[in-house]
């Protein structure tokens, strides 16, 4: 779909200049920022953390705090200005001409009120000639357009109830409620698994498509770029870099940091490049080669299951469900294992498991020569320190208030004591190998950078002198660019330093560069598993075929 | 089916903390000394008198035997007859008690609403000049110690300007066969002063958390969501913000009016309220030990009731306890 060009057009930036008036002074967020949005058209805005992309949605949709403060341009809707800087003059045009949707379906809806109210009122607040009973038609009409299935009973549920797709639609719902003539989505598939984040989008294309209302949609994310956008405006530090129509911000793009954000993209590569003899090889026995060196690790028959929320009084609220079922797992010496699963698989829980962080409610975890039962009454001793854990979020994985040579040497004290003879781990050798320098052994990690501590979070890891490092989604909170360094220094750690490691990602493509053999969890149980060429290019399963099938094609080969 | 069952739990533990509560009491009363000496008239009695009492009350078994007797009795639904007043105990406890219910609920009646409204007031003008000063006063009434506060009370609502009579309970109606203040002019009038006195430091409490639950709240993304959906703020603080912070306020409105049930003793003492703290009290300095344990029976179930309301308040309030997904 082109943007009708003979109009003029419905949202026009012209000039913006931001500025936070942040305690030591005002700071530039956004610089000279000019677009424009046509009726009926995606407009993407895509950029690193940072780059004033959010911001930009909130001062279309006048939702800024009052620490912004506007120092050039405009914002013109319909020809006319919307005046954001006295925060007033929106009052008719928020709601009703530009909505809104956010990252966080569970954060967006008040959990306290049914979804069918939650929409209801929107759908009041913004007709206010509507009677009551006209308002609950509309809102069924609306649940029903955003696909949640029989609207009529599932309006007076509330959005726990929901899955977080289902959630994600009901705010797009509440965003449709006032007929709104531009809707900015800030990240609005972020949070979502990735069958699901393709159904969502989908779903926004279609409604662009057929009522011919425009999206501003936010993201970092090339993928969703890709698969919806008309155009896309590419952001850094406040300023547009560059903007263009997506297919030639694809093939090609003008300006070096577009070229490095497509370059960071991690590819899916499906093509079928292991010959047959290979692949019968593999396929009939998948750890054959393994078979000659025991692996580092074994999990057996490991089960948990989690309580249902609900009624807290006593203990009767009862298990709910399996988290994880009867997984078996095998990690072989040196290489790097990955568990690949969608939110609830279990992925994330059979890696505290192993790492002795979690108690399991029956099995075993083999370590070399040492059996260990992981469950509530068995003993840990020992597994601890042998496993490390490199979390997905360095800000919260790292204590805000020791420096990082403390972390740091803390590690050292109470992992693994070397052998005699061995050298004992050095903390400046493994700064200067991270990539860290030196200076910042004196800082606190809010004075680093997301890389940087990430990098901390490996370097406290690797300093325990474990045998198994497990990494749960480490670069799934960094920017793309720093996402690929910190990737590659995870391998070569493995390679350097003859240790194991599971990765756990939702991300195949990743998965795929790194790991030589794949497990792929669904509902708590392993769906699938086999080396990583095996699983990307032969494997028949059902499930997983969705999961590759689910990556954006642009990014798939 | 749930429901049973919860309830049958909440019912055990109920009788598993009666018992212990009613031990300690027991013990903790008869180690303070010989109740038959606050009985007998000292100066005038001779041994024989003595002897003769402490068999008339039981006191001559051991102690364990006597504790037995008592939890036979209460069995039977009798506390035994007070020392002092020659009255069944648990009656004696029932007939202070619409005094003091009255005096707790007007309290909380003013307590409540007022803390909510200054809460949420000040927790939207985060950080304003209002905000403040409701935050310093806050302090303040919390500080305050409460028979000081009754004191400036009586002070100046009653002797300086002669607003509000200065205690008693004033004329009272019968209803439900009790006697209540609430229901004359006169005995509103008298109870004004003793609930604000009551009401004042519950008022900085439920304020306080209504403001920081305010700022937490409106911090959240749906309510900037509901902001960017298009609703007033009038509405998005009411059926929004408000549900969402009531758990902790109504959890501390419970215990605070638990609290004022039994143990507001300076309160009662300072405006001459006959209440039940007050009776406690008496009844502990009179080592009265039948009354002393109705009360502190009464106060425990008060407590149990108490916390179960306030559980069944999550469940109606809160979709996410009340239905599984």
């Amino acid at each position: 779909m082109t943007p009708e060009t003979t109009h003029a057009p419905l949202l026009r930036v012209n000039n913006l200049s931001l500025r936070y008036l942040s305690a030591s002074g005002p700071v530039t967020i956004l610089h000279d920022v000019s677009f424009e949005l046509g009726r009926g058209e995606i407009l993407g805005i895509i950029g690193e953390s940072g780059a004033g992309k959010s911001t930009l949605g909130n001062a279309i949709i006048d939702l800024l705090a009052p620490e912004f403060q506007r120092a050039t341009g405009t914002i013109e809707f319909g020809g006319k200005a919307i005046d954001a800087a006295d925060g007033k003059g929106s009052g008719g045009i928020r709601g009703r001409r530009i909505s809104a949707i956010f990252q966080d379906h569970t954060a967006s809806l008040d959990p306290l009120m049914s979804v069918g109210a939650q929409v209801e009122e929107t759908v009041l607040a913004t007709n206010s000639s509507l009677s009551k009973l006209q308002a609950r038609t509309r809102t069924l009409e609306l649940l029903a357009r955003v696909g949640i299935p029989e609207p009529h009973k599932r309006h007076r549920n509330y959005p726990h109830q929901f899955s977080g797709g289902q959630r994600q639609r009901v705010v797009i719902a509440i965003a449709l409620a006032g007929s709104p003539d531009i809707i900015v989505a800030d990240e609005p598939t972020s949070a979502l698994d990735a069958t699901v984040q393709k159904q969502v989008l989908a779903l926004l294309r279609n409604l662009v498509d057929e009522t011919n209302i425009s999206i501003v949609l936010v993201t970092h994310d090339m993928g969703v770029i890709s698969e919806i956008a008309d155009r896309v405006v590419v952001m850094r530090n406040g300023q547009i870099v560059e903007q263009d129509v997506t297919s030639t911000i694809l093939d090609a793009p003008q300006n070096e940091y577009t070229r490095g954000l497509l370059a960071a993209v991690p590819r899916l590569r499906t093509s079928r490049t292991v010959s047959e003899r290979e692949i019968s090889k593999t396929s009939t026995t998948p750890f054959a080669e393994r078979d000659r060196e025991p692996p580092i690790l074994v999990a057996k028959g490991v089960s948990k299951t989690f309580f249902a929320p609900g009624l807290q009084w006593g203990r009767l609220s009862g298990e709910a469900g399996f988290a994880l079922q009867d997984v078996n797992i095998q990690i072989p010496r040196g290489a790097i294992t990955g568990i690949v699963g969608e939110s609830g698989s279990g992925k994330t829980t059979i890696g505290r498991i192993i790492a002795g962080l979690d108690t399991a409610r029956a099995g075993w975890v083999k370590i070399g020569e040492s059996d260990f039962d992981v469950s509530r009454n068995g003993r840990r001793t020992g597994l601890l320190g042998r496993v490390q854990m490199i979390f997905q979020d360095p800000a919260v994985s790292l204590n805000p208030r020791t420096t990082v040579g403390e972390t740091l040497r803390e590690s050292i004290r109470f992992g693994v004591s070397p052998v005699s003879g061995e050298e004992p781990p050095d903390m400046g050798a493994m700064m200067d190998r991270l990539g860290l320098a030196r200076s910042l052994a004196g800082r606190h990690p809010h004075q680093l950078s997301g890389g940087q501590k990430q990098r901390v979070a490996i370097a406290r890891a690797l300093l325990a002198r474990p045998q198994i490092v497990i990494a749960d989604e480490p670069t799934s909170a960094l920017d793309v660019s720093v996402q690929a360094e910190i990737v590659q220094l995870l391998k070569e750690s493995v390679t350097e330093r003859n240790i194991s490691m599971i990765f756990i990602s939702h991300d195949l493509a990743l998965v795929q560069d790194l790991c030589s053999t794949i497990y792929i969890f669904r509902d708590g149980r392993v769906e699938d598993f086999g080396p990583s060429d095996f699983i990307f290019s032969h494997s028949q399963n059902p499930y997983t075929r969705s999961l590759i099938d689910a990556r954006p094609r642009r990014f798939t080969h | 089916m749930a429901l049973v069952t919860i309830a049958m739990g909440r019912l055990s533990q109920t009788f598993l903390l009666l018992l212990v509560m009613s031990l300690i009491g027991f013990i903790g009363v008869h180690s303070v000394g010989n109740p038959v000496f606050n009985i007998v008239n000292i100066e005038t009695a001779t041994a024989e008198d003595i002897r003769r009492a402490t068999i008339a009350l039981g006191l001559d078994q051991p102690v364990w035997r006597q504790y037995l007797l008592f939890i036979g009795n209460v069995v039977t639904g009798n506390f035994g007859t007070s020392y002092i007043y020659h009255l069944p105990a648990f009656g004696l406890v029932m007939s202070k008690l619409p005094a003091t219910l009255e005096l707790a609920c007007i309290a909380m009646l003013v307590a409540a609403p007022s803390g909510i409204a200054l809460g949420l007031l000040a927790g939207r003008r985060n950080r304003t000049f209002l905000d403040r000063t409701i935050l310093k006063a806050s302090v303040f009434a919390l500080s305050v110690p409460s028979f000081w506060l009754s004191m400036m009370l009586i002070l100046f609502g009653a002797i300086l300007t002669g607003w509000f009579p200065s205690g008693g309970r004033g004329s009272t109606a019968s209803m439900l066969g009790q006697e209540w203040s609430f229901l004359t002019w006169n005995g509103l009038w008298h109870l004004i002063l003793p609930a604000l006195a009551l009401a004042i430091p519950n008022i900085a409490l439920i304020a306080r958390l209504a403001r920081s639950g305010t700022i937490e709240v409106e911090q959240l993304d749906f309510t900037r969501f509901c902001r960017a959906k298009g609703l007033s703020p009038h509405r998005i603080l009411f059926r929004h913000t408000l549900p969402n912070i009531s758990v902790p306020i109504v959890t501390i409105i419970g215990l605070q009016f638990g609290g004022m049930l039994a143990f507001a003793v300076v309160v009662e003492s300072i405006f001459a309220w006959p209440g039940v703290g007050k009776l406690l009290i008496d009844s502990i300095q009179l080592l009265d030990r039948p009354v002393v344990m109705a009360t502190l029976t009464f106060i425990s179930v008060a407590f149990v009731a108490l916390n179960a309301l306030v559980d069944l308040f999550y469940a109606v309030l809160d979709p996410r306890v009340r239905l599984s997904a």
